[in-house]
């Protein structure tokens, strides 16, 4: 039981995301950019529809209770073209996501990272999108250095 | 010899390549474009951006004591020029309004599809695609929304009512597509820094359109006049890569939203 409910929690994670998520949709009124958490829990449901895709999941509280979190994602224009489809997150399985909260405190959360029970990973495309950039960056130093 | 006949064959001689001249310099755009390469520039031009805001991230780029400062802080950076080219153009109107608080989108609050001045800025997919010899047809994977451009030299009709889209004609100028639109009615715009703006129904934007050298990518230059909102015209740049294997999903799960705070500021 101890075990159990080790792995179905809460908390705050010291994490600053990497970037904006969807704010063509609004993101800033509905959730807190600066802080992150992370949510451990089984998936209900995964929809992979535009303009965002949507998770649902029960998480076990400390005393046991089972409450449903909403986790909202990019759309799916962005998904898919990260490689994501319908079948990326299956009923029945335990994650592990970390988001940015709502600012109201309700169960809800948006998407920044998922970690399933095998240690594989999702992430959303902007990620991605950062590592070319910075390696962009690496090689335009390098090239600087070798022009001195 | 016949001198109608000699007549002929100048005008055939003079004609001919002047058409098949034109014909070849118009490049094709149609098919479909997705998300801007995952480069600087093009991630910096995700949404939208401007020459001054390129020409200052270049600049934070190249100077070595930004090296080990995270992109997204130059990119941030480079946003706030590109903020203050917004600004310096705003009327003074426009200005006791800017920026918008995104809580009170329509888009976000009611699930209305967005009007031209966002439109044609919207992320991810594209679509191009000539109807016919009078049209061309433009549809986004956001809204999936669709735009006609009617390219046989027509002019916009008397007592054309303002939609959300306008009325678009269009041209091709050498190897741009430039397209006019009018008739559009007040709504939001996207500022190059993602905050938003009201314009008036006397929006005109023209949109000029070109593709790569190396056929990779399309390129976006969209200048918005407006009397009543701007003190000048205002330019913006958006950049697409070619994505032939990309299709639009269906897009049909808006859902307002049931939980959010308003005036807060984008961060």
């Amino acid at each position: 039981m101890k075990l159990l409910r080790a792995w179905l929690f809460v908390m705050p994670v010291l994490v600053l995301s990497a970037a904006r998520g969807s704010s063509h949709h609004a993101f800033s009124p509905v959730y807190d950019e600066k802080r992150t958490i992370m949510v451990v829990g089984v998936v209900t449901q995964f929809r992979f529809v535009n303009p965002h895709a949507m998770m649902f999941m029960d998480v076990t509280d400390p005393s046991g209770k089972v409450v449903k979190w909403a986790v909202e994602f990019a759309g799916r224009l962005n998904l898919s073209n990260v490689g994501w489809t319908a079948d990326s997150i299956k009923s029945g399985e335990r994650v592990t996501v970390t988001g940015n909260p709502s600012r109201t405190g309700s169960q809800r959360l948006f998407f920044r990272k998922l970690v399933r029970a095998d240690g594989t990973e999702l992430l959303p495309g902007d990620a991605q999108r950062l590592n070319s950039v910075e390696e962009e960056r690496r090689q335009r130093a390098l090239q600087r250095n070798q022009q001195r | 010899m016949n001198v109608r006949y000699i007549l002929l064959v100048l005008i055939q001689l003079t004609w001919i390549p002047a058409t098949a001249g034109a014909q070849t310099s118009r490049p094709n755009l149609e098919g479909m474009w997705s998300d801007p390469p995952s480069t600087a520039v093009g991630t910096f031009c995700f949404f939208a951006c401007t020459d001054a805001g390129i020409e200052r991230l270049n600049a934070l780029l190249d100077d070595p004591a930004n090296d080990a400062r995270p992109f997204r802080e130059l990119q941030a950076e480079a946003k706030k020029v590109e903020g203050d080219y917004i600004r310096a153009r705003l009327s003074a109107a426009a200005l006791k309004t800017y920026p918008l608080d995104p809580a009170e989108d329509p888009g976000f609050l009611r699930c209305e599809p967005w009007g031209l001045a966002r439109q044609m800025l919207a992320p991810h997919q594209i679509e191009i695609r000539q109807r016919g010899a009078d049209r061309i047809e433009l549809r986004y994977g956001e809204w999936d929304a669709r735009r006609t451009i009617y390219i046989d030299g027509r002019n916009r009709p008397a007592n054309q009512s303002r939609s959300l889209l306008g009325y678009s004609v269009g041209r091709w100028d050498g190897e741009a597509l430039v397209v006019e639109t009018s008739d559009i009615a007040e709504n939001i715009a996207f500022a190059p820094d993602l905050s938003l703006m009201q314009h008036s129904n006397q929006l005109r934007v023209i949109e000029r359109y070109t593709r790569s050298k190396d056929g990779k990518t399309l390129l976006l230059t969209a200048t918005m006049e407006d009397p009543q909102t701007f003190r000048e015209p205002v330019v913006i740049k958006k950049i697409w890569l070619w994505a032939p294997q990309q299709k639009i999903a269906p897009y049909k799960d808006c859902r307002r939203p049931t939980e959010f705070s308003r005036g807060v500021k984008p961060q």
